[in-house]
């Protein structure tokens, strides 16, 4: 154990880069999943047929197409059509349209879990349809949708292992090289399934707070 | 001569990726199924220590990226164990782990959803725990988990997509053959994420039919 330890320590410094650029895909596809998750959802909730359409097409098939195979799409794809950007910004735009299709999903159903009659409401007071979805029905949905967005957002912290496959040295990638050179892939992996797992932990203390903060006031749910 | 065309024998190739993708599937998820129920039953007779060892191994599995579990079992487990590891030997044993964790949860939350009142009245009538669980729990437990297992199941056959890192020829590596030769990356891509979305959606069809089978006595009454 001392032995392994001591072997591991001078690539302390690399696998934590490695972890770096990890927080950083993750942190850049997050806040790009929950931007165009919105997105999607309102337009799925749309008045207009062909809004909701096209958005239940995007979620049926960036969920149902396994994101290994959506990532080479885009990073072997891209190139033919001219768009040169590097691996990680492929990587980010992959989760981002990946786990936006699964945010969407989350939001809408907070969105359908506002009540018809507080719309209602808002409407006789006079507010105007940008209003009540900006003002209104977003707040709303937002907060019910914290906490199964976590799930979500856990999932996707994970899923960023992936991107090493197209050459990113995240965590995985940096491991990867590390296990190569000091031949130690057990004692390498074991502590990156650990590190993964402590990451999303924290992760969904993060989003407990967060709901707890939005739902400040609120009566406790009967579930 | 070059070998960039498309040929006949591509679709051979593809068709053979998809039998070692849905061969796979399948195994993984009989022994991932299995070893779930069994962990539950485990779980159910609140063996002292191996309750809570089962449940730490299983968060630990669901927490970490299965890419990095591969990674563990393939590269890891031959060099700290001394033991010999083939790809498909390493993806059958990851997958059915990972699978068997996931199970585990929600075959545990539908035992857990059973009326109490039910177990007491067994209980009362001299039903053994063994017969309670044989013919009281688990019938209504797997009414209750077929749902959510579906969802799983649905889930995992993409995460199957990932043993082509360690080179296992399933139908994400032929798309990486194929894309490697012709450079045609939107068709190849195309046709390997088409051939996942019906897959998942054929395997949600089937879900469907069996759980509203299952169900068939569990009629929803409304609140």
């Amino acid at each position: 154990m001392i032995r392994s330890w001591n072997a591991l320590e001078p690539h302390l410094g690399f696998l934590l880069e490695g972890f770096a650029l990890t927080v950083a895909a993750c942190v850049l596809a997050v806040a790009g999943a929950v931007v165009l998750g919105a997105l999607i959802a309102s337009l799925r909730t749309a008045r207009s047929r062909a809004a909701r359409a096209v958005a239940a097409v995007y979620c049926d098939l960036f969920r149902n197409v396994p994101f290994i195979v959506q990532l080479f799409f885009f990073f072997y794809g891209l190139p033919e059509l001219g768009i040169y950007i590097g691996a990680f910004e492929t990587g980010v735009l992959a989760m981002s349209i990946a786990g936006g299709a699964f945010v969407a999903d989350v939001i809408r159903a907070g969105i359908l879990s506002i009540e018809q009659g507080v719309i209602e409401a808002a409407r006789v007071f006079g507010l105007g349809r940008w209003q009540i979805f900006s003002r209104i029905v977003m707040p709303n949905a937002l907060r019910v949708s914290v906490r199964p967005m976590g799930s979500v957002l856990i999932n996707l912290v994970l899923t960023s292992s992936i991107l090493s496959t197209i050459t990113v040295n995240e965590l995985t990638g940096t491991a990867k090289i590390v296990a190569a050179t000091t031949f130690m892939p057990f004692e390498v992996y074991a502590v990156l399934l650990v590190l993964y797992a402590a990451l999303t932990y924290a992760l969904s203390l993060a989003v407990a707070g967060v709901h707890r903060r939005l739902n400040r006031g609120m009566p406790e749910a009967v579930a | 001569m070059r070998y960039a065309d498309f040929t006949p024998y591509d679709l051979v190739l593809l068709a053979q990726g998809l039998g070692v993708t849905l061969g796979l599937f399948a195994a993984t998820t009989l022994i991932g199924l299995a070893l779930g129920a069994a962990l539950t039953v485990l779980h159910y007779y609140r063996v002292p220590v191996i309750g809570h060892v089962v449940v730490a191994v299983t968060e630990l599995l669901k927490n970490s990226p299965v890419l990095v579990q591969l990674f563990l079992v393939f590269f890891g487990m031959p060099a700290f164990f001394q033991v010999n590891m083939t790809p498909v030997t390493a993806a059958l044993l990851t997958v059915s782990l990972n699978t068997a964790a996931f199970a585990f949860v929600i075959f545990r939350s539908g035992v857990e959803a059973v009326d109490r009142d039910q177990i007491e009245a067994a209980r009362v009538f001299g039903h053994s725990r063994w017969q309670i669980l044989r013919r009281i729990i688990s019938p209504q437990a797997a009414a209750f988990s077929v749902g959510p297992l579906i969802g799983l199941l649905v889930n995992q056959l993409q995460v199957t997509s990932l043993i082509s890192v360690i080179g296992v020829a399933d139908l994400t590596k032929i798309g990486n053959i194929l894309n490697l030769r012709t450079l045609e990356p939107f068709v190849v891509w195309s046709v390997i994420g088409l051939t996942y979305y019906l897959c998942a959606k054929a395997l949600a069809a089937l879900g469907g039919r069996l759980e509203r089978h299952l169900r068939r006595s569990v009629v929803w009454q409304g609140l």
